[in-house]
């Protein structure tokens, strides 16, 4: 059964490897795809999403369906993928040079490489501040798909990353919302003693640590180190804020978790799950899940968001927000660029947007007057607002910086929790793959 | 004589589509993972430089690619005691039941993990060990051992034996049916002849049984350590390599290198390495294969 598998995978990957091959192997120039050509109303349109699971998968299900109804003769063909398994997918699929006509993109280093790579079509003809459509979307959501006064990406919900808490919990304990780091640590002591885990975190996959990390280091590092930082070519990663917010994670993850350095063997969605259940007092989760933590036995009524506290004499930027718009590119490969245009509008209409920011997806769409009191939970709202409030968003740490860096943070990540090496060890191997990746 | 030459060319004609078949989707990506191994490839922009070996001197510098490959090693050693010689005492042992019904049984209850795919048994497993919700820590702790619960999946030092003592529970079934069947196909009068000269059981397994399912020891022992070499899975789906590369094994790494990493050149030479650590298990699988077989 292994050899049947590792069989399957190396074919996969070899053919992946042999169509590539096949197609000469060069840099391939897009072709100057009309973004604002008018579509033809017919065919097959591909479109990869990270909407797959409950309760995301319907939006994409619902819209293509009323899509093709308005449009007969066009076929609407979904591949829905997980946050997890979507990134797996698309390097297959570009790999094979085989990508949708629409597809799934974070910002940062991320979506550089498809744009760098000529793989996403110019649309600062159709969505550009200036243009009708590009006026539907909040400035900064538009920019952050934006290279060289050039928009490639349509952005579609914003999402920041805030520290959920349970009044409740917080009441029991008689524990204030925390204004500096020093609290938020100082807090789980009482909220123990309530019975509470204090902070519900689970690791499994890196990532989570990484988030924590991202904001720590926003806090610690001033802004433009930390910019210089991410890309290889400028990087020094010298500063000592880094080896102080890795530390002051450490300290959160030993003091207020309950599985301390076994966090690593928790899933995400364990963490989340003894948060939604009462189990947990606070939970660090983007805005994306707020509306699915208070769908179990936690209520919107009891459920607060405050952002990190800053530590103290953090020599950041503490007004920085970890978070980042997410949306989608078009293939500038794809024959059907204009038709794909057409169909992300028709997405990003005002009713859609409304619609995907209200439970149950609770996406906080970029559309201006998509997220309203009157349509979106409470903290969704309120979670939105406070990412418009900011002044500069600190972008992911998986998907700002080059991949070998990335990584190399997700396993120090690891290594911090576990407690496998110190913080100054995490740092010197971040800056080796740094300097390996120039 | 144009018969002759008709039939066959005839005959070559039916196995030519095999032969396409085979060369295109097994022997030319093989060749191409080689020609792959020497590039440093962009798969964004489509990009490929030619980088000669630089791709092998970085993995001989890297250390988690030894670290892979020891942790190979540790799964081949572990399995061969277990699934190999502990497969074989207790095939020995089911096969010394007098009822037959029972040996039955036993066979079905030792058989049935290897029934379950890799992938069921690492999220089983998986669950099992969750450091605040597993059965196992729970366990622990009514035995009045709860010192000994930890996050066995979440530390660098256990995450790799629970990976590994998973798939012994898996595999330890198929290998005992296989002895088993190997032990029956000793003739009992041999077995009856040495208790007439009044070797105990333990004699017997000694100098009746090991002996006589040698052939099938050698072909188990390599099948055994090739499989630890393929091992990607079990590992994937319970810690994708962490927590901090602990657990990563030449599979995985070489999934990660390619797929996180974006690194297609040297993933390619990692696989082109594991290519020829398999190749080399399976010759000498072929070897002990042709070995002359012990008759009675």
């Amino acid at each position: 059964m292994r050899s049947r598998a590792l069989s399957t995978f190396a074919a996969l990957l070899g053919t992946a490897l042999a169509l590539t091959a096949c197609s000469g192997g060069q840099p391939q120039a897009a072709p100057a795809a009309d973004a604002a050509a008018t579509p033809d109303f017919s065919g097959t349109l591909s479109i990869l999403t990270k909407f797959a699971g409950d309760p995301t998968a319907p939006y994409f299900e619902n819209l293509a369906a009323a899509y093709s109804k308005q449009h007969p003769q066009v076929k609407v063909e979904l591949i829905q993928e997980t946050d997890q398994s979507v990134k797996d997918k698309l390097k297959t699929l570009t790999a094979s040079d085989a990508l949708p006509d629409i597809y799934f993109t974070w910002t940062g280093n991320w979506a550089d490489n498809y744009i760098r790579g000529g793989r996403a079509a110019d649309l600062t003809k159709v969505i550009g501040p200036d243009t009708e459509w590009g006026k539907t979307f909040s400035p900064g959501s538009l920019a952050a798909f934006a290279r060289d006064g050039k928009y490639y990406g349509i952005p579609l919900y914003g999402n920041g990353k805030f520290m959920g808490y349970s009044k409740a919990a917080f009441e029991k304990a008689s524990v204030q919302v925390p204004k500096t780091f020093e609290e938020l640590i100082a807090s789980c002591g009482p909220l123990r003693k309530a019975g509470y885990e204090p902070i519900a975190f689970g690791n499994k996959d890196g990532w989570p640590a990484l988030h924590y990390l991202q904001q720590l280091f926003a806090y610690n590092v001033p802004s433009a180190t930390l910019e210089a930082d991410f890309a290889p070519e400028t990087a020094k990663l010298t500063d000592p804020g880094y080896v102080t917010a890795l530390n002051q994670f450490k300290t959160l993850v030993d003091q207020c978790t309950d599985t301390k350095s076994g966090t690593n063997g928790v899933l995400y969605s364990s963490a989340q799950e003894a948060f939604a259940n009462g189990k947990a007092a606070m939970y660090f989760q983007e805005i994306l899940e707020f509306d699915n933590a208070t769908s179990g036995t936690l209520k919107p009524a009891d459920f607060g968001i405050f952002q990190l506290p800053v530590p103290a004499n953090a020599a950041g930027d503490p007004a920085m927000l970890e978070g980042s718009p997410e949306g989608y590119l078009i293939n500038a490969k794809s024959p059907r660029v204009a038709l794909a245009v057409d169909f992300m509008k028709f997405a990003t209409s005002l009713e859609n947007a409304k619609t995907l920011s209200a439970p149950p997806y609770g996406q906080p769409s970029t559309v201006v007057g998509a997220v309203t009191a009157d349509n979106s939970s409470k903290a969704v709202y309120e979670g939105i607002q406070l990412v418009n409030k900011a002044p500069k968003l600190a972008i992911w740490l998986d998907t700002v910086t080059v991949p070998e860096v990335a990584d190399a943070w997700l396993s120090g990540g690891e290594a911090i929790v576990s407690g496998g090496m110190t913080a100054d060890k995490v740092l010197e191997s971040v800056r080796q793959a740094s300097d390996a990746a120039k | 004589m144009r018969a002759t030459l008709l039939r066959r060319t005839l005959g070559l004609a039916w196995v030519v589509p095999a032969l396409v078949l085979v060369g295109v989707f097994v022997y030319l990506p093989l060749v191409q993972n080689l020609q792959f191994s020497t590039l440093k490839w962009d798969i964004y922009s489509g990009s490929q430089e030619y980088v000669g070996l630089d791709n092998y001197v970085k993995l001989a510098d890297d250390p988690i690619f030894w670290s892979s490959l020891g942790n190979n090693v540790l799964y081949a050693v572990v399995s061969i005691v277990f699934q190999v010689f502990g497969a074989l005492l207790l095939a020995a042992l089911i096969e010394s039941v007098r009822s037959q019904r029972w040996q039955r049984v036993l066979r079905a209850v030792y058989f049935v993990p290897c029934a379950i795919s890799l992938t069921v048994a690492g999220l089983l497993f998986y669950f099992i060990y969750e450091p605040n919700l597993g059965p196992l820590n729970h366990a622990l702790a009514a035995v009045g051992l709860p010192e000994l619960a930890q996050a066995w999946l979440g530390q660098e030092s256990t995450a790799m034996p629970a990976i590994i003592a998973m798939s012994q529970w898996q595999g330890f079934g198929y290998s005992t049916l296989l002895f088993a069947v190997a032990i029956q196909r000793i003739p009992r009068e041999i077995y009856g002849a040495a208790a007439i000269d009044g070797v105990g059981p333990v004699g017997r397994f000694v100098h009746v049984t090991l002996p006589l399912v040698r052939e099938m020891t050698g072909i188990m022992i390599i099948l055994t350590i090739s499989g630890a070499f393929q091992v990607f899975n079990e590992v994937m789906v319970m810690t994708a390599g962490g927590p901090n590369n602990s657990t990563q094994v030449l599979g995985t790494w070489l999934y990660r290198s390619g797929f996180v990493r974006n690194n297609f050149g040297y993933a390619a030479a990692i696989a082109t390495v594991l290519f020829v650590i398999t190749l080399g298990i399976a010759i000498a699988q072929l070897w002990a294969s042709r070995r002359r077989r012990v008759e009675w």
